[in-house]
């Protein structure tokens, strides 16, 4: 496990009047998935980069499990953080296999082991190796090849991983698609990620902590999905989280966590599918005109989530 | 004497020419080839160093090959090295053209991948960037040597081999019965010779290009 | 064929912008006195004497560059009217036929194709244009086509739109927009004119060839070498001066 520590970390480009990163400092816990989120210029890829010297920093720390990647050849480290970008930009001439393949073989894995490991990714990712091993990109549906792309990522099964809006060039359905599987991923793999998007919503569903970003990569919060939007820092986060926010809040209350009393089979009340949120509660009340519905073997009303979201200040 | 008759009897020299024809168009664009490709393999990523190596080996194929040959002569001359040296020259542009283009034409994301995958820039090189470039590299390639056959009948002037020679004779002999026999020979000669290289290169792009690039 | 790369091959270069400079006049200006100096400071024989000649050198000029000038001329007058009929609409379907036939045409060396016609209708100047013209006709009826066909059709129709006729979209919007294509085009078949002009001399045809041939017969260096760089040196200065044409006859806006 790997925690990420950015220490006064700024990049100058020559002849630009203002740094494009400003004394970031963030501290980025060992199996955390960290949203950098912020309109588009203002550094939060920059940053991302930096970790992986893809650009150097112009002055400050960046610490990789306690070391600074300054001293670490930079080849070398990235063969060691997963690196997963919108374009995904798999090898056109290359199987999906040996895409896969290929930083375990440069790390020096012999063949059998690297070709087991694709075959497993593939699967961990959701496609048929048997299917997909010996299939190249442009046979692939953009799903699939991001997909791929992360299964790549995954090869070498690096401590941490950089993802660059991995999902921003698909359809709203592939996207939702994708991010659900991946949270199921996260779960089970517990890496550090820095994953970049400038989709609020996308960094509400997907971080356990969201740095929202203003210009020249400057942090103008750090705290977990619930707590922006319980709170936001100042008006510029509140801007950026946009209208509804109680709402929003809602769909990270899974429905079952909610306080509610022994349901009575007899009132014949509508129920809410399993692993539904509290949103999806209120969704629920709103379209059947009732203000009680079934969770479980419990009822929750109204009242109740509106009471929630005066005390509820983080998960 | 006919043709057909003219031919039989002298077939044999025929295809030695023919041979020698090939080989020395062979020698000279896989020299070419490599010079080219090595040539946009260091300026691709400078605009001013690929356009300058693009301009000059343009203005060398500006250059009429009787001239060149002549120039070279003093340094190398008859026969054989006028010859190579000559065709190298000319068809170093398409193969440096296409190089620059092949390599220019990948993907940014790709590269920037391999980057992040941690390839050092010579496994991007060998690895990433060569085999997607190569389809373009080699269409400069056959565009060369499509070119060098026409060419390299003029190097017979300067005691170069081929069926230049053949037809040289033919215009030597002029009035003489063999004369048109010799040049309808050397010519045509020449066209299947360019011909049979053209289709060999249809058939070596298929066999090289990557199949994932193919689908 | 090798002329179906020379096309693609000075397309590249036109598009680089070679010849805007004048670094190239001035490097081949430079190079003549250089050649004139060398010349001037060798005892040459007789034999040197009489090539070297400022009338003997003068006249092999002079004759290259009529035989390239009436030559390229021809070759506008023949291709590009070919060129423009064969885009109109009743002769569409012949295009792809007489392109395959010229191309494979072209696949023919020049030089076979000059002794062949030498052989059947005798040597001299006029062979040699005959040579020339079919030879370097291709890039520019190629071009001719490819020019008025890369026209925008969306402009087309706004021109019809407007009710012009299709002789005024011809002369109007087709031929105006396709000059830079048919230029670059016309620069290839100069280059290849000038090449062909060379080897003339093989048939009597004069051109600095002449002096070539007599530098190789005569085993004198200087002949060799003050042929060779006047014949590069006017190819290089005729594709310079049509890189520039090229540049000024370009439809402003382009």
């Amino acid at each position: 496990m790997s925690d990420i520590k950015l220490v006064d970390v700024t990049k100058q480009y020559e002849g630009q009047p203002q740094p494009a990163v400003d004394a970031v400092s963030l501290d980025i816990a060992a199996g955390e998935l960290v949203v950098f989120v912020g309109p588009s210029g203002c550094g939060k890829t920059t940053t991302m980069k930096m970790i992986n010297r893809l650009i150097e920093p112009t002055s400050g720390q960046i610490l990789l499990g306690g070391a600074d990647v300054m001293s670490i050849e930079p080849n070398e480290l990235r063969r060691h953080i997963g690196y997963v970008i919108q374009q995904i930009g798999l090898f056109p001439h290359m199987t999906i296999s040996e895409n896969i393949q290929l930083v375990p073989g440069l790390l020096g894995w012999n063949r059998d082991r690297s070709r087991r490991r694709a075959d497993e990714l593939l699967d961990l990712v959701g496609l048929d190796p048997a299917a997909y091993r010996d299939r190249y990109p442009r046979q692939l549906s953009g799903g699939q090849q991001q997909r791929v792309g992360v299964a790549r990522a995954l090869a070498a099964d690096p401590p941490v991983m950089l993802m660059d809006e991995p999902f921003g060039a698909t359809d709203p359905i592939t996207r939702e698609r994708l991010q659900k599987e991946f949270l199921r991923l996260q779960a089970e793999l517990r890496k550090t990620i820095v994953f970049v998007t400038h989709d609020f919503d996308e960094a509400v569903k997907l971080g356990d902590r969201i740095a929202v970003l203003k210009e020249r990569s400057r942090v103008a919060q750090y705290d977990t999905p619930a707590r922006i939007l319980a709170a936001p820092a100042d008006d510029y986060v509140a801007s950026f989280a946009g209208s509804a926010t109680a709402i929003k809040r809602l769909a990270l209350i899974p429905a079952v966590r909610l306080p509610g009393e022994p349901l009575d089979e007899r009132d014949g009340l509508p129920v809410l599918e399993r692993g539904g949120s509290a949103r999806d509660a209120l969704d629920l009340m709103v379209r059947r005109g009732t203000s009680r519905v079934a969770v479980g073997d419990r009822t929750v009303d109204f009242a109740m989530i509106c009471a929630l979201l005066e005390d509820e200040h983080g998960r | 004497m006919d043709f057909s008759r003219y031919l039989e009897r002298r077939w044999d020299d025929l295809l030695e020419q023919a041979v020698q024809h090939a080989a020395v168009v062979a020698l000279s664009v896989l020299l070419a080839t490599a010079i080219g490709v090595l040539v946009g393999v260091l300026t691709w990523r400078s605009a001013r160093a690929s356009g300058a190596a693009i301009s000059v080996s343009a203005a060398l194929l500006t250059i009429p090959s009787l001239a060149l040959l002549a120039l070279l002569i003093p340094l190398l001359g008859l026969g054989w090295a006028p010859t190579v040296v000559a065709l190298v020259v000319y068809s170093l542009l398409p193969i440096i053209r296409n190089t620059v283009a092949g390599l220019r034409g990948v993907d940014p994301a790709i590269l920037e991948s391999a980057r992040g995958m941690g390839l050092t820039g010579r496994q991007t090189m060998w690895r990433i960037q060569l085999p997607l470039a190569w389809p373009i590299i080699l269409t400069g390639v056959r565009v060369s040597t499509q070119m060098l056959f026409a060419i390299a009948t003029i190097a017979a002037y300067v005691a170069g081999p081929g069926l230049g020679n053949e037809i040289l004779s033919g215009l030597a002999g002029l009035g003489s019965a063999n004369a048109l026999n010799k040049a309808v020979a050397g010519t045509a000669g020449v066209v299947l010779l360019a011909l049979a290289f053209d289709l060999a290169f249809v058939g070596l792009r298929r066999v090289t290009t990557p199949r994932g690039l193919r689908v | 064929m090798a002329v179906e790369t020379l096309g693609g091959a000075f397309g590249a270069a036109t598009r680089k912008g070679r010849g805007h400079s004048f670094a190239t006049p001035a490097v081949l200006a430079a190079t003549l006195v250089l050649l004139y100096l060398w010349v001037s400071t060798r005892q040459l024989d007789s034999m040197e004497a009489r090539v070297l000649s400022a009338a003997f050198i003068r006249d092999a000029a002079l004759t290259h560059l009529t035989v390239t000038a009436v030559s390229a001329s021809l070759v506008v007058v023949i291709a590009i009217p070919l060129g423009v009929l064969l885009t109109r609409p009743f002769a569409r379907r012949l295009a792809p036929w007489v392109m395959a036939a010229a191309n494979a045409g072209q696949a023919a060396p020049a030089l076979g194709v000059l002794v062949l016609l030498s052989i059947l209708f005798g040597i001299g100047t006029r062979i040699a244009v005959v040579t020339l013209v079919l030879h370097a006709t291709l890039p520019v009826l190629r071009n001719t086509i490819a020019g008025i066909q890369q026209v925008d059709t969306a402009l087309l129709e706004a021109g019809r739109g407007m009710g012009m006729s299709r002789g005024q979209i011809l002369r109007r919007l087709e031929l105006p927009l396709a000059v830079p294509v048919v230029m670059a085009g016309l620069r290839t078949t100069i280059v290849i004119c000038v090449g062909i002009a060379t080897v003339a001399t093989f048939i009597n045809a004069g051109g600095l060839g002449d002096i070539i041939v007599a530098g190789i017969k005569l085993q004198r260096t200087s002949i060799l070498v003050t042929g060779g760089v006047l014949t590069a040196v006017i190819a290089l200065a005729l594709d310079w001066l049509a890189g520039l044409a090229e540049k000024y006859v370009r439809p402003h806006g382009i």
